[in-house]
């Protein structure tokens, strides 16, 4: 099909925030850390070929010992405590990252721009007690809150993974609806209504692309905040059991190793800094981008 | 009110100034760009303008043509991404008197530190917006009261120290010695290191509460100038607590709170309501009498400056077109973009439909060669397409830039 | 300010009533032989699970239960912590004063840094410093928590041996024990304490303890906040007022800080309740890899082994900090906004 960028004023708007986005170095060195970590997130069966093909999280292990060996020529990154090997769950850590944030951040945000949406536009009884039970959930922290389910429910990855888009959609509703409520009054939705066009059109024609644009920007905030979230929640023994290819379950397993023997006290160091730095990069990938979206939808730095 | 009307109601007392007077203001060959993501926009292509001593200007032209960034330019209040990248602007602070000739000083050479000493003080401006033009959060007292602070702390600190040392035949406390010194020494220089060491710490600032107070005083002084009824109580109040003619005037007062020589008044009048911007005419045409000797009247009304001003300058696409003396411009406009301006706004005696000006505003990222008015110019030829217009004197202090001007009659 | 005071306190009451609601109702996804677990008072009464049950109704419709608990809540019963082998509510005053000591120490520095680095950062926009600082927050902002703790300890516990984790040091601990006449607790916050009893060697033990923690804590809290400063900031300064107050003559030193910086901290008061919920969130992963006992391990703990009453707890504990939050919120607000009043 034919696209005219010119024409079509969404489309030309579009172009200029790409074009403002790739001028940014940050964002693409984010766009570059993504595309490597979705690369090895797809090809995780042929960089690292499973062991249990049945079971392809499941880490690999050479024997039982407690003391992590470093980096040889068939351990790459060395093994971690109960030697799994570190190479291995990096790479299938990625995996689970990419299934906790999308599942995660994808949940919330269709909850919360649908609720966000109806609520903010036709206000009423209904947006009033929405918005009430929003203060509810808004007065116990994220961790605080998804920890209680997490518990209620019982441990693991899935479960935490719930927890965790049971808690943040409180935050997509909010940023949603204060959108929707100032493009609600605009001339133009008032002239649409006039015209007689129906509510659902107006909601997807006129008021969703507007107010989509922060909801993005958090969106992909939250990518990264999820992942450190129930990376957190793995390391306490609240997520992902032992021996599960996930970032913070592995810098769990080495928790007891991050000081090594009086001579040689930073003996250890891959153990935590692999699969930490993996997390770090992992989410500074997605904050960058967040960051340039965010200068690239503002319309005060816009032009500039 | 309409131009024709004002025009004839000045016939008669109307001053002759214009040419031959001692100018406070020469820009000579100003050159202003903004860099921004579009590309360069050539906000001032070459802006010569003298603006005479002790008389009203006006300086006239549609939105975005230049005459915003030409006055903060006089004040080197250029914005990012803006910048001056050429010519002079030379400052007269003094007419020249029988023995010495003026002198002028290029404030685009001129240190931030003298702007800062010039502006407020010299020089000084009324914003568009007075809504926007004051602080939300400081009240009206305080924000009047610093330009005060900032220009006459020598002067109040002196008078301070004065009562100080005439408070009374009491001996005076400790405390009231401590602060004599302290007042002595802000007035010979407000600042010193250690004043303003003292400023910033949380109880040792509080020295300065009666050099503060002085301060609030003459802002209520002069806000009752104004013809602001009980100023006491409103220099207490908030910007948000006043009307719009009520904020316009408090942002007049912080400009006057010097007395400048030069009074730039930008667009000072153009959100207001009809019988408000009346009332603000009125007392700027007052204070033009009293306090101040020149105004630059900055405005897209031709009402407005036929009313107000003696001088007139026009301003399209980055470029003055025209300068001459208001009733000359108006009876006699010889550039084609005047006479067009003129007869595209409804006067008294209007017959017959309205004119209006062919074509648009031109882009300035990429303006047109030579005079920038030639796509639109009805008796535009071949030079105007490729060579600017040099400013030439067509009559008497009537300068116009333009190779065919319009005939007089 | 009645009207005001009146609506502040029902907020309070109604954000306890859906708090408690809403982790009442999710707890009643346990067993009710897990939940009662919550009625036990003494470690002997856990090994009759099932008469507990019976006893305290646990197979009663949600709405009665709920009832009974508030019942309890209300006449000081919280229930019993496993972890602390205590009843809730005299843990907690075990637990608080060591994680208030940590957020007393990083609160100022997070203010203060904040607030310092984004007025730079927007007054000399696109200098070094600027990109430097930016990139210290979203680098910060990348970092999880425990992470960054692991690794400060790692490098300065592991390797450089000066900073340990824990609260106090064995040494100082047995110190303490032996001379039980000359330490009184009074605060129960180690470093407070050693100075309230004149004893500089208890409160140097404590601060040492303290420095990674309230690092960490400082590094990862202040760049929510440096960053609101810093855009803050920068729109302020693009606004007509400043122009203006450049145009009477003001010098940048009172344009930015007289003018525009009191006008940017009205968005940073808006995230204020962010800051505290971070700090909140922080102080959790900071005790638990520093291994400092306050509420933060405590609730990690609790979670790991079940121990409901002091989610529970907890979850109303968060609600009241909340409550508590968005009052001084609206309170600096005003005093900040000449525009807003409270009523």
């Amino acid at each position: 099909m034919h696209v005219d960028w010119e024409k079509h004023p969404r489309l030309r708007e579009l172009r200029f925030t790409l074009i403002k986005i790739f001028r940014n170095p940050t964002a693409v060195l984010g766009g570059i850390l993504l595309l490597a970590f979705a690369a090895t997130a797809v090809l995780a069966p042929v960089i690292a070929p499973p062991r249990y093909p049945d079971s392809p999280y499941r880490m690999p292990r050479k024997g039982y010992s407690p003391i992590p060996k470093p980096p040889s020529e068939t351990n790459v990154f060395g093994t971690t405590s109960g030697q799994y090997d570190i190479f291995y769950g990096v790479v299938w850590g990625t995996r689970t990252a990419f299934k906790i944030g999308l599942f995660v951040v994808g949940f919330a945000a269709a909850v919360g721009i649908f609720l966000g949406t109806v609520a903010g536009f036709y206000g009423g009884l209904v947006d009033e007690l929405l918005m009430r039970f929003v203060d509810v959930v808004f007065a116990v922290p994220t961790l605080v809150l998804a920890m209680a389910i997490v518990v209620a429910f019982g441990r693991g990855l899935e479960n935490v993974m719930i927890a965790l888009a049971l808690v943040v959609w409180r935050n997509y509703v909010r940023v949603m609806r204060s959108g929707v409520l100032t493009l609600r009054d605009q001339e133009y939705v008032q002239a649409a209504r006039l015209m007689g066009v129906s509510d659902v059109k107006i909601m997807l024609r006129h008021i969703l692309p507007n107010a989509i644009y922060p909801v993005l920007v958090i969106a992909t905030m939250d990518m990264g905040s999820m992942v450190i979230t129930a990376s957190f929640m793995s390391f306490v023994g609240l997520g992902a059991p032992k021996g599960y290819a996930d970032w913070g379950q592995m810098v769990a397993l080495a928790r007891n190793y991050i000081v090594g023997p009086p001579e040689d006290p930073l003996r250890f160091w891959y153990t935590i800094v692999i699969p930490g730095g993996c997390i770090v990069l992992f989410v500074l990938a997605w904050n960058l981008i967040g960051d340039a979206l965010r200068d690239a939808f503002d319309p005060r730095q816009r032009r500039r | 009110m309409s131009w024709d009307m004002a025009v004839k109601e000045r016939e008669d007392g109307g001053s002759g100034a214009g040419a031959g007077m001692h100018p406070i203001i020469e820009a000579k060959d100003l050159v202003a760009n903004f860099y921004t993501y579009e590309g360069v926009v050539k906000a001032l292509n070459g802006v010569s303008l003298t603006i005479p001593h002790g008389i009203t200007f006006g300086l006239v032209g549609e939105s975005g043509c230049g005459k915003s960034v030409f006055v903060r330019s006089l004040m080197g209040l250029v914005q990012e991404p803006g910048r001056i990248d050429g010519g002079e602007l030379i400052f007269y602070p003094d007419p020249p008197t029988e023995d010495a000739p003026a002198q002028g000083v290029d404030l685009l050479k001129q240190p931030e530190s003298y702007l800062r000493r010039l502006r407020g003080d010299r020089i000084s401006m009324i914003f568009q917006e007075p809504n926007a033009a004051l602080n939300p959060i400081m009240t009206v007292g305080e924000q009047v009261a610093e330009s005060f602070l900032f220009h006459r702390g020598r002067g109040m600190s002196e008078k301070i120290a004065a009562d100080l040392d005439a408070g009374g035949g009491r001996t005076p406390g400790p405390v009231k010695a401590v602060l004599r010194v302290l007042y002595g020494m802000s007035a010979r220089n407000p600042h010193a290191r250690v004043l303003r060491f003292m400023n910033r710490v949380p109880v040792l600032k509080r020295w300065r509460w009666r050099l503060l107070r002085e301060a609030l005083d003459r802002s209520a002084e002069l806000l009752g100038r104004l013809g602001i009824s009980n100023p006491e109580a409103v220099i207490e109040r908030y910007p948000h607590n006043l009307s719009g003619g009520m904020k316009q005037r408090i942002v007049i007062a912080m400009a006057l709170a010097c007395r400048p020589v030069l009074l730039i008044a930008d667009e000072a009048t153009s959100n207001l309501d009809v019988t408000i911007q009346a009332q603000i005419l009125d007392l700027l045409k007052g204070l033009k009498e009293t306090e101040i000797s020149s105004v630059l009247l900055i405005t897209h009304d031709l009402g407005v400056v036929a009313e107000t001003c003696d001088r007139v300058g026009v301003m399209y696409a980055g470029n003055v077109c025209e300068i001459a003396d208001v009733r000359k411009l108006f009876r006699n406009p010889r550039h084609p973009y005047t006479h067009a301006l003129l007869n595209a706004v409804p006067k008294m005696a209007q017959e017959g439909p309205l004119e209006s000006i062919e074509g648009t505003v031109p882009n300035l990222v990429d303006p047109p060669p030579g005079c920038r008015f030639h796509p639109r110019c009805p008796n535009a030829g071949v030079p105007c397409r490729e060579v600017f217009p040099e400013m030439r004197e067509m009559g008497v202090g009537h300068w116009v830039a333009c190779y065919f001007p319009v005939e007089e009659n | 300010m009645g009207p005001f005071i009146l609506r502040r306190l029902f907020f309070l009451i109604f954000v306890l009533f859906g708090v408690s609601v809403l982790i009442f109702g999710i707890l009643m996804s346990f067993s009710p032989e897990r939940r009662a677990a919550a009625y036990i008072t003494t470690p002997q009464q856990a090994k009759d699970l099932p008469r507990l049950v019976q006893k305290y109704g646990l197979d009663d419709p949600f709405y009665i239960q709920y009832g009974r608990w508030v019942g309890e809540v209300a006449s000081g019963n919280l229930g019993w912590s496993l972890v602390a082998a205590q009843p809730v509510w005299t843990a907690f005053w075990m637990y608080f004063p060591v994680t208030l000591e940590l957020n007393l120490y990083a609160a100022p520095l997070i203010i203060w840094f904040g607030i310092w680095l984004g007025t730079r950062s927007a007054i000399h926009r696109d200098d070094w410093f600027d990109h430097l600082s930016r990139v210290f927050a979203i680098v910060g902002w990348s970092l999880p928590t425990f992470l960054f703790a692991l690794v400060l300890l790692m490098v300065f516990y592991g390797y450089f041996r000066i900073f340990p984790p824990g609260i106090i040091g064995d040494e100082t601990a047995l110190y303490i024990m032996n001379h039980p006449e000359a330490f009184t607790r009074y605060t129960g916050m180690v470093t407070v304490d050693g100075i309230l009893n004149g004893n500089w060697r208890v409160a140097l033990d404590g601060l040492r303890h303290l420095v990674l923690p309230v690092t960490t804590q400082v590094i990862v809290v202040m760049a929510l906040l440096m960053r609101v400063m810093r855009s803050g900031m920068i729109e302020e300064l693009s606004k007509d007022y400043v122009i203006t107050a450049r145009a009477k003559g003001a010098d940048d030193r009172t344009v930015h800080l007289r003018h525009a910086r009191k006008n940017a901290l009205i968005p940073v008061v808006t995230v204020a309740g962010q800051l505290v919920a971070f700090s909140m969130e922080g102080s959790i992963a900071v005790e638990v890899v520093f291994n400092r006992q306050g509420m933060g391990w405590w609730l990690a703990e609790s979670a790991t082994q079940l121990d409901m009453p002091v989610l529970m707890g907890m979850c109303l504990f968060m609600g009241l900090v909340f409550v508590i939050t968005n009052l001084v919120i609206d309170i600096l607000y005003a005093a900040i906004d000449p525009r807003i009043r409270l009523v």
